[in-house]
């Protein structure tokens, strides 16, 4: 048993759940988001797991150990950018990581020079690496917070918005250090976010919660179904021909149609997209008309969340 | 418990602690006051006058023992003897209660309010190895401001008494010598179990000097009588409360550590 696998936890602070009977799993190489709104218990639940606070229910196992009978060797194994950076503004860079990697065990220092070297490097810190944390800007800051949570390779990763304060280029850097340490190093991370852009790219799984408990959970692309409902395409004609909205509505399959640009753009809603698609084109080309553009119209994961959040639809 | 992981968090917090002079300044200033600002007043003043005005109560109250010392001494002599090794002497134990009372304060209520708490906490560093780190960073504080400031004392004691004294020299003594060296580490090594476990139970570093400064004065009070007793009375009587306060020792470090939750911790976070 590897990965992150959470049996029903539920944490519940005095006369409020946090934490309602989560159950999922994070697999070696995979990239679970955690999605939810402000107060949702995406920190408390990543708390829970690394070990910082207790469940009042349920039982997790991480890397393998549960994190009820075995935390310090959770502790060891894991690996978690919080919330805040929770850097030593006093001490430099290079004495910051050479503390939490003795922390984590890293007794060697050849080992660990190396490995905070690469590790700087890499994020393009190495240059202020005698530098007072004090001095960092917040992109700074939070590159090397992540820094110090992959610094002595855990197999688990806990990523408390990881491209936060980060600029573009910054953030791309970091996505593909995670897509990375995920997909070739077969590390499995559970990464809290607000952005969905980082979802969208990143994710394998997604799971919303709300008020503490799960409402939706899948890959990124089910989301957007699920919540959507149906599938839509859109086809642009050359000229305006409102006259084919009633036509295409007689597809089997096709469940509305809706008509923009004075006729010159339909979006049909249907249930199989694959099927619906070629009738909808030969219906339009038959009534001689040239069709421009034909293409997927996908729901936003933002729009699918908004939903989920609003409805509180099941997986 | 690993050794190694107690020094790891001494070393971190020695660091820290080195570059805050928020911290340092009562580290400084407290023991300079002490054992030099204080001492070359109130010394020079009765061997200049020869008057124990004042300290006439506390020479009556002395044991026949300790009075037969001054039979050879005139009353400069008298009165400068009994401020530098008398009077002066449970001081000695309120530096080192004052000097670590910042640090052992910061140390986890400083983490707190800073928010680097929770990034340690998440280490595999146990409760006992992060509490006694944190402890005997404020216990070395306090120990090397009272080293410091025993050492310039005996050198403004023994300068004057050099001159008044026809070359004899008073400091130190076998009692001076266990205050420092013993009761002085056992009382502040308590104070400081004490202090980091009000500190890992607070929101911030304010809350926890409130506290602590509540809590220490009446213990202040009880150590300053105490040690004025031993003092007097001798080395036995000095043995005794080292091995009064080394029980305490334990039984604070005991105590901090069964107190000590990481969940609460992260509660109480500002």
């Amino acid at each position: 048993m590897s990965g992150i696998e959470s049996h029903g936890l539920t944490k519940v602070f005095g006369s409020f759940m946090a934490v309602n009977n989560l159950t999922f799993r994070v697999e070696d190489g995979e990239v679970l988001a955690l999605l939810g709104p402000n107060g949702a218990g995406k920190t408390t639940t990543i708390r829970m797991l690394s070990c910082l606070i207790t469940p009042t229910s349920g039982d997790a196992y991480v890397a393998g150990y549960s994190i009820l009978k075995e935390a310090g060797i959770v502790r060891r194994s894991v690996g978690i950018l919080t919330e805040s950076p929770s850097l030593y503004e006093r001490l430099t860079a290079v004495e910051n990581l050479d503390f939490f990697a003795q922390a984590y065990g890293m007794n060697d220092p050849l080992e660990r020079i190396s490995r905070i070297r690469q590790t700087l490097e890499k994020l393009g810190l190495w240059e202020r690496r005698n530098d007072r944390v004090s001095t960092y800007s917040k992109g700074m800051k939070q590159k090397l917070a992540f820094a110090r949570a992959i610094l002595h390779k855990p197999q688990i990763l806990f990523l408390d918005e990881p491209t936060s304060n980060l600029d573009p280029s910054s953030a791309r850097m970091m996505r593909e250090e995670i897509h990375s340490m995920s997909k070739k190093e077969g590390r499995a991370i559970l990464l809290s976010t607000h952005r969905l852009e980082d979802v969208e790219r990143l994710a394998d799984r997604v799971i919303i919660i709300r008020e503490g408990r799960l409402v939706a959970e899948g890959t990124p692309r089910d989301i957007e179904f699920k919540a959507a409902g149906v599938s839509k395409l859109e086809v642009r004609v050359r000229g305006n021909h409102p006259e084919l909205r009633e036509k295409i509505l007689g597809i089997v399959g096709v469940t509305d149609v809706e008509v923009t640009d004075e006729g010159g753009r339909f979006v049909v809603g249907c249930d199989a997209l694959e099927e619906v698609t070629p009738q909808v084109v030969r219906l339009i080309v038959g009534a001689g008309c040239d069709v421009l553009s034909v293409q997927e119209l996908r729901g936003s994961l933002e729009d699918a969340y908004l939903n989920l959040l609003k409805e509180g639809k099941g997986a | 418990m690993r050794l190694q992981n107690v020094s790891l968090v001494f070393k971190k917090d020695w660091l820290e602690i080195s570059r805050n002079w928020q911290v340092l300044f009562p580290v400084i200033v407290v023991p300079v006051v002490f054992s030099m600002v204080l001492p070359l007043f109130m010394l020079n003043f009765p061997s200049q006058t020869g008057a124990l005005g004042p300290l006439q109560g506390l020479f009556s109250n002395l044991p026949g023992t300790v009075k037969a010392l001054f039979l050879s001494f005139d009353e400069k002599q008298t009165t400068f003897y009994m401020v530098a090794v008398y009077f002066f002497a449970p001081f000695f134990l309120i530096i080192p209660l004052i000097a670590a009372s910042v640090i052992a304060s910061d140390s986890f209520a400083g983490e707190k309010e800073r928010r680097t708490i929770e990034a340690l906490l998440a280490t595999p560093v146990s409760d006992s190895e992060m509490f006694l780190g944190k402890m005997l960073v404020a216990f070395a504080a306090a120990m090397i401001s009272t080293l410091g400031s025993f050492l310039v004392y005996v050198s403004v004691v023994d300068a004057i008494s050099f001159h008044l004294f026809n070359g004899m020299l008073i400091l130190p003594n076998l009692t001076w010598l266990l205050l420092i060296f013993l009761l002085a580490p056992a009382v502040s090594l308590a104070s400081v179990g004490l202090t980091v476990t009000i500190s890992a139970r607070v929101k911030g570093f304010r809350e926890a000097q409130q506290i602590n400064a509540i809590v220490i004065v009446p213990i202040l009070i009880a150590v300053f009588g105490e040690a004025w007793i031993a003092v007097i009375l001798g080395p036995a009587t000095m043995a005794l409360l080292v091995v009064v306060f080394a029980l305490a020792d334990v039984f604070m470090f005991l105590l901090g550590v069964s107190m000590f939750r990481r969940e609460e911790i992260l509660a109480n976070m500002a």
